[in-house]
């Protein structure tokens, strides 16, 4: 049984297809969703997202957002980000992922929401940088 | 010789070069103006979902977030969004022109409109500042005198989601912090190559109707079936889900004015550099003509002065 998906950030949809099974990050923990699930709205976490497609699973790395399920066998993925493995440039990753450690370090001189900005950054990129790599042993 | 020939000449090569200059700018231009109505497309998309959801959340219970709240204004923000170069039309003298317009009546633009007709009416004069995107928004507020907070001029031609987060978690912060009782953002609305509106939308407190009008008008993006409201699970729960989507719509409704105004100004650049190049083509049409005069007219002259040289030696 198949169902609809559709993932979208500000830049555009970055996914949209017939899919078997998809797994996201939540805020509390991660969910696969298969078709006919419950209607069902969640908060997305960073992380990564994996989607099955007949015998294909495709990998993207998404970052805060929303989930919502709904009746009729549709889920669509609100994500501030969202790139397909394939997509993702470690280099890039990499040093964004150092800034945002440079900037936890200054943690002493930073309050609380900053200090919240960073960490979701830190997220974001560590779990592109997961995404990415793991593309690029498999293939 | 009446008309110099060679200073023709040199006029009809100037007027070449500036034809190409501004030929290669439209060619440019045009390029530029469909990746920013792409991008104000597929923007979209991620809007509608957003406000949907949001709306589908409150038709349960009235949603409380420090972005929704609605106070008498005594302060008000506007985002004005410009150009970083010139030579593009009218385009930021169009947008100076409605946003001083707007401003005069400011106990009409501090208003809150209600749905249900009751309004929040300010209640003493409205003090407004301006944050400015674009280099040419700096002249605005210096020409009328508003306190110009802020200025962002760093932005590409075709901005990432990422670049105006920068503006609107600032826009965000003043508003939950209540130094601003509403942020209004002015901008231009890309309907067509030829035709451009200025617009000034509420960008907070949220307001899904304002939301809506920016996007069903201009090219329509993919049709999603609306929400209906049976039986939603939350996870963890409706609060959270608001207090994460409520910020994105601030930041997206931003980011498509300024995809909007990006369009904008690049098809208005294209249509006065189109202007420019016919022009040019006139201009050279003109010389070319005066220039064969000339010419003609000096061998004429040389021919009379031979001739005249002749007769005089018989």
């Amino acid at each position: 049984m198949n169902f609809s998906l559709k993932i979208v950030s500000p830049d555009g949809p970055t996914f949209s297809g017939e899919v078997e099974s998809v797994s996201l990050p939540t805020a509390m923990g991660e969910i696969t969703v298969l078709s006919h699930h419950v209607p069902l709205i969640a908060v997305l976490a960073s992380g990564e997202a994996r989607i099955k497609q007949g015998n294909e699973t495709i990998f993207l790395s998404v970052s805060s957002g929303v989930i919502e399920i709904r009746p009729d066998n549709t889920v669509y993925v609100l994500a501030e980000t969202a790139e397909r493995a394939e997509q993702i440039d470690l280099a890039r990753a990499e040093t964004a992922k150092l800034r945002a450690e440079e900037l936890m370090k200054q943690r002493d001189r930073m309050d609380d929401e900053q200090f919240a900005l960073v960490m979701a950054k830190m997220e974001k990129e560590l779990a592109r940088l997961r995404v990415g790599k793991k593309w690029r042993n498999v293939g | 010789m009446a008309v110099n020939t060679k200073e023709i000449k040199q006029r009809i090569k100037s007027v070449k070069n500036t034809k190409k200059m501004t030929k290669a700018m439209e060619l440019v231009s045009a390029a530029k103006m469909r990746k920013a109505v792409q991008g104000a497309l597929a923007t979209r998309m991620f809007a509608t979902l957003a406000r949907e959801l949001l709306e589908q959340l409150a038709s349960g219970n009235k949603p409380t977030s420090p972005l929704l709240e609605e106070r008498p204004v005594a302060r008000l923000l506007v985002i004005l969004i410009t150009s970083n170069r010139g030579l593009c039309g009218s385009f930021n003298a169009n947008i100076f022109k409605r946003a001083w317009q707007i401003l005069q009546d400011k106990t009409n633009v501090a208003r809150h409109r209600g749905l249900d007709g009751k309004d929040i009416i300010p209640l003493s004069d409205v003090a407004v500042d301006v944050i400015g995107v674009g280099k040419k928004s700096a002249t605005f507020a210096k020409r009328h005198n508003y306190p110009l907070i802020a200025a962002f001029d760093h932005l590409s031609e075709r901005p990432a989601f990422e670049d105006i987060l920068s503006i609107s978690s600032m826009a965000r912060k003043a508003f939950t912090e209540k130094t601003y009782d509403k942020v209004v953002v002015m901008y231009t609305q890309y309907n067509s190559s030829l035709s451009q509106t200025v617009k000034a939308r509420q960008l907070l407190p949220v307001s899904p109707h304002d939301l809506e009008k920016m996007l069903v008008v201009g090219e329509k993006a993919e049709e999603i079936p609306s929400l209906k409201q049976n039986g939603y699970l939350f996870e963890p729960n409706p609060e959270t889900i608001i207090a994460t989507i409520v910020p994105r719509l601030v930041d997206i409704q931003l980011y498509q004015a300024i995809l909007e105004s990006s369009a904008s100004e690049h098809s208005t650049r294209m249509v006065a550099m189109k202007n420019a190049s016919s022009s040019a083509g006139d201009m050279i049409n003109g010389l070319t003509l005066e220039f064969n005069k000339a010419r003609q007219a000096a061998i004429t002259q040389e021919i009379a002065e031979i001739a005249g040289g002749a007769a005089a030696l018989e």
